[in-house]
């Protein structure tokens, strides 16, 4: 028996006026699997992350998740689809005005309203203890270092348990002892909460680390899906160069 | 701000369809009284100590000025009524207007705009929370509310300006002072200019949240944000006042002076 599909793209296109971003993107993930994107700047990795929560609309195709397709869904049954999937941004993207121990309680708060204080009190500090934060709760994000938060940004996004964790640029602007504490990080969530992850990534030796599958877009095209061995031998120049990096 | 007519017109739509949705998704719910009441008291609390120095000064240097003219016809006796009648009627709601352009207007500008950049509202609408409603709206109706108190609250500081100059230059009493200041206003020179600064209040919340919400350009696009937000709402307060004075004389004909 074939694994469930937690994401499938079919046919995607995104232009942001006469810049097409996006052309034609067919691509699946298997259930519990992880997916590293890969690819210069500019080439529509982070846009197809932001599909896949549906931030952005495609102009055409379909985006699915757990086979559904949210491009046309309205915003209540959004929000149930949502509600299985956590986002890291490049920037962690913390509440500036909000504690460390605040900004993971906004998702039980919106989510979760029959949790009581006491009751998101714990979870915040048992995730935030996973990812060695428990000390720093009362901070405001201005007060951490850019690890931090990151760390506190997966903390966040994992926090209402999700089937499916995007990650953008994980170990962007981190020095490399702190990207790799990240990417431990993700590959725990990966192994021991069997989430299925797609992370964009510049970096060939994290998605080397983590990937199952990885997939490399140029100028808005597949142009390389399939294992590391399998794109080695790939005949397109760009996914060659980029894969020899590891 | 803009470039060509069309583009002109696309930023007045815009800007007025922003204004529109701010107001009408008031009145749905849900209704995020938290991020409401952090507004009232950010832009209202924290801005009573800028109102207060502002209407004292005023208060004083515009007694000062008319002191100057009004003792050469003998009628230093009107001052305090000439004070309340300055105060109430235009300086009181218009200088409130324009101080919380400058400081609120900034504030929201820039805030919002950071937060779009640093993808804060991309992860408020990932989580399918409305950011609209928790940042916009909630902004611009403390705006709306807080206006007309701060201008009673200006009304207020600069009378007692007023009364602080007046006691150095002719020892007035303040019962003297408070009974010649109110003898000749009535409650339509009060209440109607009062109330117009909801409508400034409307401006200046829909406005540097428009520019906040929707410039994604990095610190440039925080400190354009911050800059259009100020001199916008407050071109925009000032012109709106002519039309507010007009339609309050046009309803309360007895008020004109």
């Amino acid at each position: 028996m074939s694994a469930a599909i937690a994401v499938e793209f079919k046919n995607v296109s995104k232009s942001f006026g006469d810049r097409k971003v996006l052309q034609d993107v067919s691509f699946q993930i298997e259930d519990g699997k992880a997916l590293c994107i890969l690819g210069r700047s500019g080439t529509g990795k982070s846009v197809t992350l932001k599909l896949m929560i549906r931030l952005l609309r495609p102009d055409s195709g379909s985006v699915s998740i757990e086979a559904e397709n949210i491009a046309q869904l309205p915003e209540k049954e959004l929000s149930r689809v949502r509600r299985k999937m956590g986002f890291l941004f490049q920037s962690a993207a913390l509440f500036d005005s909000f504690t460390v121990a605040d900004n993971l309680a906004v998702p039980l708060r919106h989510f979760e309203k029959t949790m009581s204080p006491k009751e998101v009190q714990h979870t915040v500090e048992e995730l935030l203890s996973e990812v060695g934060l428990d000390q720093d709760k009362d901070k405001l994000p201005g007060e951490l270092s850019g690890g931090m938060k990151k760390r506190v940004g997966l903390a966040r996004a994992l926090i209402l348990k999700p089937s499916l964790l995007l990650v953008d640029e994980p170990s962007s602007g981190l020095d490399p002892i702190t990207a790799a504490e990240i990417d431990a990080l993700l590959l725990k969530v990966k192994q021991e909460r069997h989430t299925t992850l797609v992370i964009v990534t510049h970096d060939v030796r994290e998605a080397h680390k983590i990937a199952d599958t990885l997939a490399v877009l140029d100028q808005g095209c597949l142009v390389g899906y399939g294992t590391l061995e399998e794109l080695k031998s790939s005949e397109n120049e760009v996914v060659r160069q980029l894969i020899s990096e590891s | 701000m803009t470039s060509t007519p069309t583009d002109f017109f696309s930023f007045v739509g815009g800007l007025s369809r922003f204004g529109v949705k701010s107001l009408a998704s008031a009145f749905t719910p849900p209704y995020e009284w938290q991020f409401f009441l952090v507004h009232l008291e950010d832009i209202g609390w924290r801005s009573l100590p800028l109102i207060a120095a502002a209407g004292l000064a005023l208060g004083v240097v515009t007694a000062l000025h008319t002191r100057g003219t009004l003792v050469s016809f003998g009628a230093e006796a009107l001052i305090p009524s000439l004070q309340s009648a300055s105060f109430f009627n235009e300086l009181g709601p218009l200088v409130t207007g324009l101080l919380i352009s400058g400081r609120v207007g900034a504030g929201i500008g820039a805030e919002l705009s950071n937060m779009r950049g640093t993808e804060q509202i991309d992860a408020i609408e990932a989580m399918s929370a409305d950011s609209f409603k928790s940042l916009v709206v909630t902004r611009v109706l403390a705006c709306i509310i807080v206006l007309p108190m701060l201008t009673v609250f200006m009304d207020l500081t600069g009378l007692l300006g007023g009364f602080f100059s007046e006691r150095m230059a002719s020892h007035i009493s303040l019962q003297l002072y408070i009974h010649r200041a109110f003898s000749t206003v009535s409650w339509a020179n009060f209440v109607a200019p009062t109330l117009k600064t909801c409508v400034f209040g409307f401006i200046i919340g829909a406005v540097s949240c428009f520019y906040g919400y929707t410039i994604n350009e990095g610190s440039s696009g925080v400190r354009r944000a911050a800059t259009s937000s100020v001199v916008l709402s407050s071109l925009l307060v000032i012109v709106s006042d002519v039309f507010l004075v007009k339609l309050i004389y046009f309803f309360f004909p007895g008020k004109a002076l």
